[in-house]
């Protein structure tokens, strides 16, 4: 009885805790923008399968050269204005969470916040040339693009946030009286607050860049995201948190409440430089991205319940299991497993649980370690989650089908791993209906 | 009596659209003049700002937000509730259909 009582306390603190990580304001917002954004990354990817895989099939030299035009300037208008787009962004969606009626408003002081704290000059190197030269006058793409998302996000945030606080103090609006027509009025609502946030946001940036010879861009990308990132995107620590996120699904709370907010935004950065190095033809940098995730560690939906669905209709013999697999399979082929996991259920069944959480763990260290012996590509593009397992492990390598081997491989495990839980959850099931 | 509409919220509005058609089939069947579609949390202002909006189901893996959303509904009079885990999970339509016409008063 007390063992129960203390499961109970357990799930409980658990969930009460994840929910206000995840709901906490500024990192809903977050949520909020990347799923406002994601189809363009998605475009990304799209362009970059077209260019990198496609295009070489039956073009060579210049020609090739030339049609990859196509694939470079969808980068330029998705990956290389990442940050660019993200900053408004976040804070028209920090806006809209927070009630903020104006929430254009934010996202523009968002975004011109973001443009006043890029460093004035850049070096570049010429075309055909060898030596960087210093430029003024330009924004870069590695500034405004992947490598600068996380800096916009902050700066994206921080600048809504003032923006949003300052506009709500009453002493500080201009008060124009009764006889001025509103939408008049209203212009000059956010004017102080727009220049004060962007002032104090110059006035950083430019003590930064006399005083110290560098620029906030810099600062959060090694002292923030790059820590973050190593951390978060390190094998302990994803499978980690995405365990954590996995476990709490299984008491019935999404775990994009937890991977949403403290994997999504440093996986999908890995996941863009990918497929930037991969567009351009470089090395590829990381192992574990958004996509890897997706393809390896969620076959079927949350938990890889594909295989629980595989196992139940080769195994099952109780007829509601049965019934709630075939409602299951054909969203289960699209990632979508809300009915196996409310309907089979999974959500507080103790047997399931260990599976759930355990079988995408095991898929995700086979794919991880087949990568690190070379025995197939890294990810490179980015496939909407959506895709049928072995298709987007296909597109998401860049076409290797060695990855759909390397997904085959995790699947049968999976099923097997999955039985002798099933087996004791029915048996669990039957004693309770005895 | 006029169209009752019916907004489903999930994570990605993905899974609550397989509810809807489930739903939509036993409103016919129980001959309901009704309109039923599904958002995502992250769509939850725009809708409701740009349609009509009689009552609001969630899914019971967006549970977290009842509280959020209530607030946002209350001046509009708009009754939300969680949908049971069962029911979403059996995918059962009928139930949540006619669990949406006891949150809007009955008929």
């Amino acid at each position: 009885m007390t063992n129960k009582n203390l499961w109970q306390k357990f799930i409980d603190r658990f969930t009460r805790i994840s929910i206000k990580i995840g709901n906490q304001i500024h990192l809903r917002s977050l949520r909020d923008a990347f799923a406002m954004i994601m189809p363009l990354f998605i475009l990304a990817g799209l362009g970059v399968l077209i260019n990198n895989v496609f295009f070489p099939l039956f073009l060579k030299g210049a020609s090739l050269t030339n049609f990859q035009l196509f694939g470079n300037l969808i980068v330029n208008g998705t990956l290389n204005i990442a940050g660019l787009i993200i900053a408004p962004v976040v804070g028209y969606c920090l806006a809209r969470n927070r009630n903020y009626k104006n929430a254009l408003g934010a996202a523009i002081v968002s975004l011109a916040g973001l443009i006043v704290v890029m460093p004035v000059t850049l070096q570049a190197l010429p075309i055909n040339g060898k030596k960087a030269v210093d430029i003024s006058g330009f924004l870069s793409y590695s500034n405004i693009g992947v490598t600068g998302m996380f800096a916009g996000i902050i700066v994206g945030l921080i600048a809504a946030e003032l923006f949003i606080k300052l506009s709500k103090i009453e002493k500080i609006k201009i008060n124009l009286g009764e006889n001025v027509p509103p939408a008049v009025s209203e212009s000059f609502l956010t004017l102080i607050p727009t220049i004060a946030v962007i002032s104090l946001l110059a006035i950083i940036s430019a003590i930064l860049f006399v005083g110290f010879h560098t620029d906030l861009i810099k600062l959060i990308t090694t002292l923030i995201q790059e820590p973050l990132r190593r951390v978060n995107t390190s094998l302990p620590g994803f499978l980690l948190i995405y365990s954590v996120g996995n476990l709490l699904f299984g008491f019935g709370i999404h775990q994009a409440v937890i991977n949403g907010t403290l994997l999504d935004p440093v996986l999908l950065i890995n996941t863009n430089k990918n497929m930037h190095a991969f567009a351009a033809g470089d090395h590829v940098p990381y192992i574990i991205t958004s996509v890897f995730r997706d393809t390896f560690g969620m076959m079927g939906g949350t938990g890889s319940t594909i295989c629980l669905l595989v196992a139940t209709f080769l195994f099952s013999r109780i007829k509601a299991s049965r019934e709630v697999t075939k409602l299951s399979i054909v969203p289960g082929i699209f990632n979508i497993n809300e009915p196996v996991i409310y309907g089979y259920p999974i959500v507080f069944n103790i047997p399931l649980l260990i599976p759930f959480v355990l079988t995408p763990i095991i898929s995700l260290l086979i794919a991880y370690y087949a990568t690190v012996l070379g025995l197939m590509n890294r990810t490179v593009v980015l496939v909407p989650w959506t895709t049928p397992p072995l298709i987007n492990g296909f597109l998401a390598t860049g076409g290797d089908w060695r990855a759909v081997v390397v997904q085959l491989l995790s699947f049968i495990v999976g099923v097997l791993f999955y039985i002798p839980f099933m087996k004791i959850s029915e048996q669990v099931l039957l004693k309770q209906n005895q | 009596m006029p169209t009752k509409n019916i907004m489903l919220c999930c994570v990605a509005g993905m899974s609550t659209s397989l509810l809807v058609n489930k739903m939509k089939k036993a409103a016919t069947e129980l001959e309901k003049d009704v309109v039923i579609f599904a958002t995502s949390v992250s769509g939850f202002d725009q809708e409701l700002a740009s349609r009509q909006v009689d009552c609001v189901m969630l899914g019971p893996q967006v549970s977290y937000m009842e509280k959020d959303f209530k607030e946002k509904l209350t001046d509009k009079n708009i009754p939300l509730s969680v949908i049971n885990m069962q029911d979403y999970g059996m995918m059962n339509g009928e139930k949540v259909l006619l669990q949406a016409y006891e949150l809007m008063g009955g008929e």
